[in-house]
């Protein structure tokens, strides 16, 4: 589904990002672990073309992401608070995704309303444009409009971030759902290894921009991150 | 204590946004300052002069008396529109030990410097000591003036209590309405006995005891709302408005773009900067007043009647449209990843803009007093409007790279955004072309002829949208990550 060849992202001759090659195929729970200025983001962003590789390429259900915006149609995302439009309540705002990924209001019902458990009914019929939601809030609210209009490809930044214990059990729930029965690619980004390891079949550890651990989650998954992050490798 | 938050102050003042500017914007607004500054001292020290000469036979100061009503009613409208509330900082100070009572102390005494008290100061300033040379009693005049700075102080604490609730805010525009409508209809003129009030505050200076007490009240009234409310969730918070949901489906009918019109729509009445914009352009509705009663432009530079036009139907199109990527700013990440494509984006802008010029062109209907011809000159140059300076505003809209917060009022004087050379360089165009096109057929052939081309120069760029918007996506789409990295960075 998404195949990243040879890419880099340099800032002043500063490499913040170097993947030499990484294949996520279709229906993955893709997860992307790694310390404070590891290359997250860096990866989503480029992933969205939202900033431009150095040098390389990722393809995206065989779009070059950054020559066409084919990719955009069937790719959905929630990076930061960016992603909201502050001046909507959370309906319409769900609305206007909606009207942008081609669903009526009735399919964007019918989705939403499978969330309302999810929203703690702090979201919807609240009379608040977004902005003056709390940021836990916010995060829900930009987490379910990535769902909406039946993407093939979910990328997440730091959805646990900010949640609350309820609410990051469901999202896990969610996550999990989306890629084994719906054939999601999912694609997050977590400090929190418990998380990701509970949610994700592959994890890629990211140090300073490049790859230095690709796993397939088992068992034994959360005590090699938790050796690897506190310094004591155990081989 | 004073001399910490006056250095707090100072580092706020030279560490703003607008201070990191090129040379070359602080020297224009170094002058822009002395140029308004300049105007409004002429204003104060010409009035007096102005007023004999056009109404020899009443003394200058009781006609000033009579009209200052408006003064103040403008300037109260004004200041709720344009003045930013002096919310220093307050939460980091809400914990440390400080007497609550100097810190609002010292947040109301600073509005006492606000850039709006110094209007009136400029102008009424001049107006007084022309006064005094004119040999008007000396203790009067003096008194007179400083009963006006109250007036002006009470205003600027007034303003503060309009912002923040809205009962006050419909009381006192519905009695501005009434006002104006009792004069129109000629039932009861309420600038006779209010100017009798004034001239009375004049010949009986000891009154002056009267605006000082009601400064020193609203000075005092704000100080226990804000006492009152000094919590994280009082007076400081930001007031959290209530959705006000409108129905916009009925722009459905406008097809693909319908989704942003009605973003659009939702945007420009729900934050504060955007609706600051409307009503400029709702102002530049009567731009043409300047030039239409004057027979020197109309006989002797008609050339300068199409540049006039301009700006009678162009007041939205080019106070909006110059900051057209930036009004997304806050969310352009989003519009950058959604399923959007840039050329919907644009047309949705380009629409509202031509409906915002056809709106402003229904509305300058009543300058038919002026005559047919200048009328026409008014459709020819909304027809530019809609069909060259719309692209053209939004080709300048490319270059400029500029975050907005949308939901704050822009500062008078420090309204910078979007301002460098290069959107000085793209203004040219849209200034000079209508007077180049309207200019050269009627200096060889007639007036009428430089209507016809001032109107089908128009009507080309109509037959040619579909060009120009696939040259301005393409100039948007170069500068794309550039656009996405500039309006990421924090102001």
């Amino acid at each position: 589904m998404i195949i990243t060849s040879n890419l880099s992202k340099k800032y002043n001759g500063v490499s913040v990002l170097h993947i030499e090659n990484l294949e996520i195929p279709k229906g993955q729970s893709f997860g992307l672990v790694g310390n404070n200025g590891a290359g997250k983001t860096t990866y989503f962003s480029l992933l969205l073309d939202l900033i431009q590789p150095t040098t390389g390429y990722i393809e995206n259900n065989g779009v070059m992401v950054h020559e066409s915006e084919d990719w955009k149609p069937f790719t959905s995302s929630f990076i930061d608070e960016s992603f909201l439009i502050g001046y909507l309540t959370a309906e319409e705002y769900f609305y206007f995704i909606g009207e942008l990924r081609g669903q009526n209001k009735a399919d964007v019902d019918a989705l939403v309303s499978q969330f309302e458990d999810f929203f703690h009914g702090e979201i919807l019929g609240q009379k608040k444009y977004l902005r003056d939601l709390s940021k836990g809030n916010q995060k829900k609210a930009g987490i379910v409009a990535a769902l909406i209009g039946n993407p093939e490809v979910i990328i997440l930044d730091e959805p646990f971030a900010n949640l609350d214990p309820t609410t990051q059990i469901r999202l896990k729930g969610i996550i999990k759902d989306l890629a084994e029965k719906q054939g999601v690619t999912v694609l997050v980004s977590s400090h929190d290894l418990l998380h990701v390891t509970d949610v994700c079949e592959r994890i890629v550890v990211l140090e300073k921009g490049e790859v230095v651990k690709d796993l397939a989650t088992t068992e034994a998954t959360l005590k090699e991150l938790e050796a690897h992050f506190s310094g004591s490798e155990v081989v | 204590m004073i001399k910490r938050f006056l250095s707090l102050e100072w580092k706020q003042f030279r560490r703003a946004s607008y201070f990191q500017k090129g040379i070359a914007i602080k020297i224009l607004l170094f002058f822009g300052v002395i140029y308004f500054g300049g105007a409004a001292l002429m204003l104060g020290a010409g009035m007096f002069f102005i007023l004999k000469k056009t109404f020899p036979e009443i003394d200058p100061l009781v006609m000033v008396n009579n009209y200052l009503v408006y003064w103040i009613l403008f300037e109260l409208m004004l200041r709720y529109f344009m003045q930013q509330l002096p919310v220093m900082n307050i939460k980091p100070l809400m914990i440390i030990p400080i007497k609550r009572n100097s810190v609002i102390h010292y947040l109301l005494g600073k509005t006492a410097f606000s850039f709006f008290n110094f209007i009136s100061v400029l102008i009424f300033l001049p107006f007084s000591i022309v006064l005094l040379f004119q040999g008007y009693p000396v203790v009067n005049v003096i008194l007179w003036f400083f009963a006006l700075m109250c007036i002006t102080m009470s205003i600027n604490f007034l303003n503060f209590l309009i912002n923040k609730s809205n009962t006050v805010f419909y009381g006192i525009a519905s009695m501005v309405i009434a006002i104006v409508a009792l004069r129109y209809f000629n039932i009861f003129d309420v600038t006779e006995p209010v100017g009798k009030i004034f001239n009375g505050l004049f010949n009986q200076p000891y009154l002056a005891i009267i605006p000082l007490l009601t400064m020193i009240g609203f000075y005092k009234a704000n100080f226990d709302f804000i006492r009152k409310g000094f919590y994280l969730d009082g007076a400081v918070s930001k007031k959290i408005k209530e959705v006000n949901a409108t129905d916009l489906s009925w722009m459905d009918r406008f097809g693909s773009v319908a989704p942003f019109l009605k973003n659009d729509i939702k945007m420009i009445t729900r934050n504060a900067r955007p609706k600051q914009v409307v009503l400029m352009s709702f102002f530049f509705l009567f731009y043409g007043l300047f030039f239409f009663t004057q027979k020197v432009y109309i006989e002797e530079m008609p050339y300068l009647l199409g540049f006039a036009s301009i700006f009678i139907t162009g007041g939205f199109l080019l106070s909006f449209g110059q900051l057209v990527p930036s009004w997304d700013s806050e969310y352009y990440k989003l519009l950058m990843s959604q399923n959007i494509p840039y050329r919907q984006y644009l047309e949705s802008k380009w629409y509202l803009m031509v409906f915002a010029v056809i709106v402003a062109f229904i509305l300058s209907t009543p300058y038919l007093y002026f005559g047919m011809d200048i009328y026409l000159i008014i459709a020819a140059g909304a027809l530019f409007n809609i069909g060259l300076n719309t692209f053209i505003t939004l080709f300048g809209g490319a270059l400029n790279r500029v975050p907005i917060e949308l939901d704050t009022k822009a500062k008078a004087f420090s309204n910078t955004n979007g301002f460098n050379p290069t959107q000085l360089l793209i203004a040219l165009p849209k200034m000079l072309l209508p007077i180049i096109i309207f200019f050269i057929p009627y200096h060889f052939i007639s007036f009428n002829a430089g209507i016809i081309a001032l109107a089908l120069s128009g009507v080309i760029g109509i037959v040619f949208k579909n060009f120009f918007l696939n040259k301005i996506e393409q100039v948007y789409q170069k500068g794309k990550y550039k656009t996405i990295a500039a309006f990421s960075e924090k102001k």
